[in-house]
């Protein structure tokens, strides 16, 4: 098979077509890159193998990125890997530089993109097989490493952080017991509601859009005229315009994120939220300002977003040289190779050469045209800020219900679970419960558990597993010790340098 | 290149309105009275056999019907409760494998989803691959040596990776039995699980070493027991649970080794049906039914199967009933025999 008869015009049109509406996906609550490859899947079956792969690769690489877009804007995040996003875009964007926070956001995605594709192409068969050497005992530890954000961003007072995000360990455990399907904390009569527990995406929206809604509504919907002004200004305010120099002295974190990204997504069940989490916390240990992050700062932004585009091409690393998919989305793009009779692992590279220049093409092509189509059309998505409030707010919830609906293809539960936990989430700021410290605990709980318990299984219960199984083990021991010791000194000095500051959470 | 420009501009408004609905539309095309069937899968992978065969299932029984047929991967609770509410036109139907009426029997999902609450469908598909696998430097080639090799070991353990309430668990039950029968309770107590879901999971479950047999199957696994393949992830067919060898591979059935439960011989065919309410319009089922006969016949839906070494499978929708229930039956004796899943845990 010629490459360029496989990856043909076409299939670059494709490409640009899968962007765009993967955009338009990650930009909606509740709509994600997953959910955009599953929906056209079926769409590929009827095209060639190339032209398939080329909409797939396209529709991931936009979802991603797209995510980005109502995590600044509107402080929801698009996809559950743009959490972190909404630290600092978001309050970037209610000082009036949402441009410029998006821009940023769009430079930190394509360099991510680009070196985990750069890491994907030199070292998939090596990386996969290095894989391997972690198991549940090490993505354990590793998502313990992605919880200590919690002591980098807790507010006030840690003791009232780390409560928050045991509850949201604690609530995401609801549901059945992975290893014998028992249910637990599941009142009879909501059995079939709760049979998975909450599903992540109503938990997220409810918890970000809705609650900030609630929020807004009682202080009043007027809009604030200095952000439209603002925001008009970016054109002669040299602070409030986009500029390379934003990323003057940010090489090293903008190089740490992107692999932080690519090597969270090598190592499936680990997830591109802990990536972006994980590079939010060491973007905050690292930094000469740290008071400044979770305030508009564009460390931030970097961080989160150069790792959640780093993850497209790490997750690919497993799924090209293992066929064992790297997250969800990747999973889907697995079901496309096999579908169309293609095994993809240990084999695949060596037998499928041409295939794999032409995957490795679509990725750096889809990631140019993410960057172009966001770049240049951005502007026009910032000026969501300018809607007034009593017209957007509608607008929002509406969206907030359809995704919500959306997501599982129409479970009204879900529409429910989002209001919920807007509610809840409202009332969680009134007393002091962390939102944002308890949504971490809520993504990460799980996952955190099943490996917990893979482990047990594996070592017949023996907690010392944590410490004897590698050496590994003791790095990552020394950078949660580290990160922790990080965290609550900064945590400290923020609260010595403002002690009135970020009453709530929905401050960020 | 018009009609592919026409459907990326339809597509994207098409996708939305696909993500947000759920239920058909009455209509009256394709001689049933819904213009689109909704078809639940017992499965939320889409790499997996279940997505496949029901993949097969959708289009070419879906072009028989002339109706369009979308799969839907959502996982068993969720599958059987939008059967629950389904509405007896035919709109939602839902496509799986025996682990649908194994996983009640199992307690891995509510008595309320069992066999009996569903109209059975016609079967149309299987799976004979079903293997288990070990690491290709394993100190054994087949289940009877494995076997062997945890009586001469007395100090060893041979851990299966297994999904509580799923055909792995049934196939493992079947050997455990065998083992106590024919080697005693000592041996056989040294057998244990290790709880995990999906074939990925399971593979690498295997190569980190924290298990020694994995229950996979020939069309997923086939790749890494290639003469190429890194060591590290090697691996080697023990067995396949079905009643016939599948071509082209040598891999030994358990009836060929010799593995019974109460002096009959265990076997296992993976096979996939249809679940429909109960209250289903007959002019619904009857016309599901033919529409199977028609593109069973047909060479495009046994080629899709073949690719992945899946068969055509076809038990009308008169007999299907009977014959899943008489399996049930059958199987259901292994599993009443079976130690406890949190037994084999510990």
């Amino acid at each position: 098979m010629e490459l360029f008869e496989m990856f043909t015009p076409m299939a670059f049109v494709l490409v640009v077509f899968g962007v765009f509406v993967g955009i338009i996906f990650g930009s909606i609550p509740g709509l994600t890159a997953t959910m955009a490859l599953a929906v056209f899947l079926p769409l590929t079956f009827g095209m060639d193998l190339g032209e398939g792969l080329a909409l797939l690769i396209g529709l991931y690489v936009g979802g991603i990125s797209g995510g980005m877009i109502p995590a600044a804007l509107l402080k929801i995040p698009g996809t559950p890997s743009s959490v972190a996003t909404t630290f600092d875009a978001y309050p970037m964007a209610q000082k009036g530089f949402a441009e410029k926070a998006l821009k940023i956001g769009i430079v930190a995605s394509v360099i991510g993109g680009i070196i985990s594709l750069v890491v994907l192409y030199f070292f998939a068969p090596v990386l996969g097989t290095v894989a391997i050497n972690f198991t549940p005992v090490e993505k354990f530890l590793i998502i313990l490493f992605a919880l200590t954000i919690i002591a980098s961003i807790s507010e006030k007072s840690m003791l009232s952080g780390i409560f928050s995000g045991m509850l949201g360990v604690f609530v995401s455990l609801i549901g059945v017991f992975p290893t014998n399907n028992e249910l637990r904390m599941v009142p009879s009569f909501l059995e079939d509601y709760l049979w998975d527990g909450f599903s992540l995406l109503p938990v997220l929206i409810g918890l970000f859009g809705i609650s900030e809604i609630l929020r807004n509504s009682e202080q009043g919907l007027k809009t604030d005229k200095s952000k439209k002004v603002t925001l008009k200004k970016a054109k002669t305010d040299p602070e409030a315009r986009f500029s390379l120099k934003a990323f003057n002295g940010q090489t090293v974190n903008t190089i740490r994120s992107s692999f932080i990204g690519t090597i969270l997504g090598i190592l499936p069940g680990v997830g591109g939220s802990a990536a972006s989490l994980m590079s939010y916390s060491q973007a905050k240990n690292f930094s000469k300002q740290p008071q400044k992050l979770g305030e508009g700062s564009r460390e931030g932004i970097i961080a989160s977003e150069a790792s959640n585009n780093g993850l497209t091409g790490g997750a690919m690393v497993p799924l090209l040289s293992l066929g064992i998919p790297g997250d969800s989305t990747t999973a889907v793009l697995l079901g496309a190779f096999v579908l169309q009779g293609i095994q993809v692992g240990p084999l695949f590279i060596g037998d499928n050469p041409d295939l794999w220049n032409g995957m490795i093409i679509a990725l750096l092509f889809a990631n140019i045209v993410m960057f172009l189509m966001m770049f240049t059309s951005i502007r026009y998505f910032a000026r969501i800020i300018e809607i007034p409030k009593h017209v957007l707010f509608p607008i929002i919830l509406v969206m907030c219900v359809v995704g919500s609906f959306a997501i599982n293809n129409g479970v009204m539960f879900d529409v429910w679970t989002a209001l919920i936990f807007g509610v809840l989430g409202f009332v969680f700021m009134k007393i002091g419960i962390q939102i944002t410290t308890f949504l971490i605990g809520f993504i990460l709980g799980r996952d955190l558990e099943s490996n917990f318990l893979d482990s047990m299984q594996a070592s017949g219960g023996d907690l010392f597993v944590f410490f004897t199984r590698s050496p590994i083990d003791w790095v990552l021991w020394a950078l949660i010790i580290g990160s922790v010791v990080f965290g609550i000194m900064s945590n400290r000095k923020n609260s010595r340098s403002a002690p009135d500051a970020a009453t709530d959470s929905a401050a960020v | 290149m018009k009609k592919k420009l026409a459907a990326l501009i339809t597509a994207p408004i098409l996708a939305l309105t696909m993500a947000g609905c759920s239920s058909g539309d009455n209509g009256d095309e394709g001689g049933v009275d819904v213009n689109r069937v909704r078809v639940v899968l017992g499965s939320s992978s889409t790499t997996a056999d279940t997505y496949q065969n029901a993949h097969a299932f959708t289009e070419n029984v879906g072009k028989s019907l002339d109706v369009n047929m979308k799969a839907d991967a959502i996982g068993a609770n969720k599958a059987f409760q939008a059967l629950n509410k389904a509405k007896p036109d035919g709109s939602t139907i839902m496509f799986f494998h025996d682990m649908s009426y194994l996983s009640v029997k199992y307690g891995s999902q509510p008595k309320k989803f069992g066999l009996d609450n569903w109209t059975v469908g016609p079967v149309v598909s299987l799976n004979p691959g079903a293997a288990f696998l070990t690491k290709h430097d394993a100190p054994y080639n087949d289940m009877v040596e494995a076997a062997e090799w945890l009586k001469d070991n007395k100090s060893e353990t041979l851990t299966f990776a297994v999904e509580a309430g799923g055909t792995s668990e049934l196939s493992l039950d079947a050997f455990y039995i065998w083992v106590a029968d024919t080697y005693g309770d000592d041996v056989a107590k040294r057998i244990k699980v290790f709880a995990t879901g999906s074939d990925e999971e399971k593979n690498q479950a295997l190569w980190s070493g924290n298990v020694d047999i994995i229950y996979g199957s020939i069309g997923g696994n086939e790749q890494y027991t290639k003469d190429d393949v890194e060591d590290k992830v090697k691996e080697k067919f023990l067995a396949i649970t079905a009643s016939e060898r599948v071509e082209g591979f040598d891999i030994p059935t358990f009836e060929e080794q010799g593995i019974e439960v109460d002096g009959e011989p265990f076997t296992f065919d993976k096979e996939f049906f249809v679940l429909m309410p109960e209250d289903i319009e007959d002019s619904f089922s009857t016309a599901l039914d033919d529409a199977v006969a028609e593109a069973i016949e047909t060479d495009d839906y046994a080629d899709e199967l073949s690719k992945n070494n899946f068969k055509t499978d076809y038990v009308p929708l008169d007999e299907s009933t009977q014959y899943i229930e008489d399996k049930r039956e059958r199987l259901e004796t292994v599993i009443d025999r079976a130690p406890e899943f949190n037994d084999l845990a510990s």
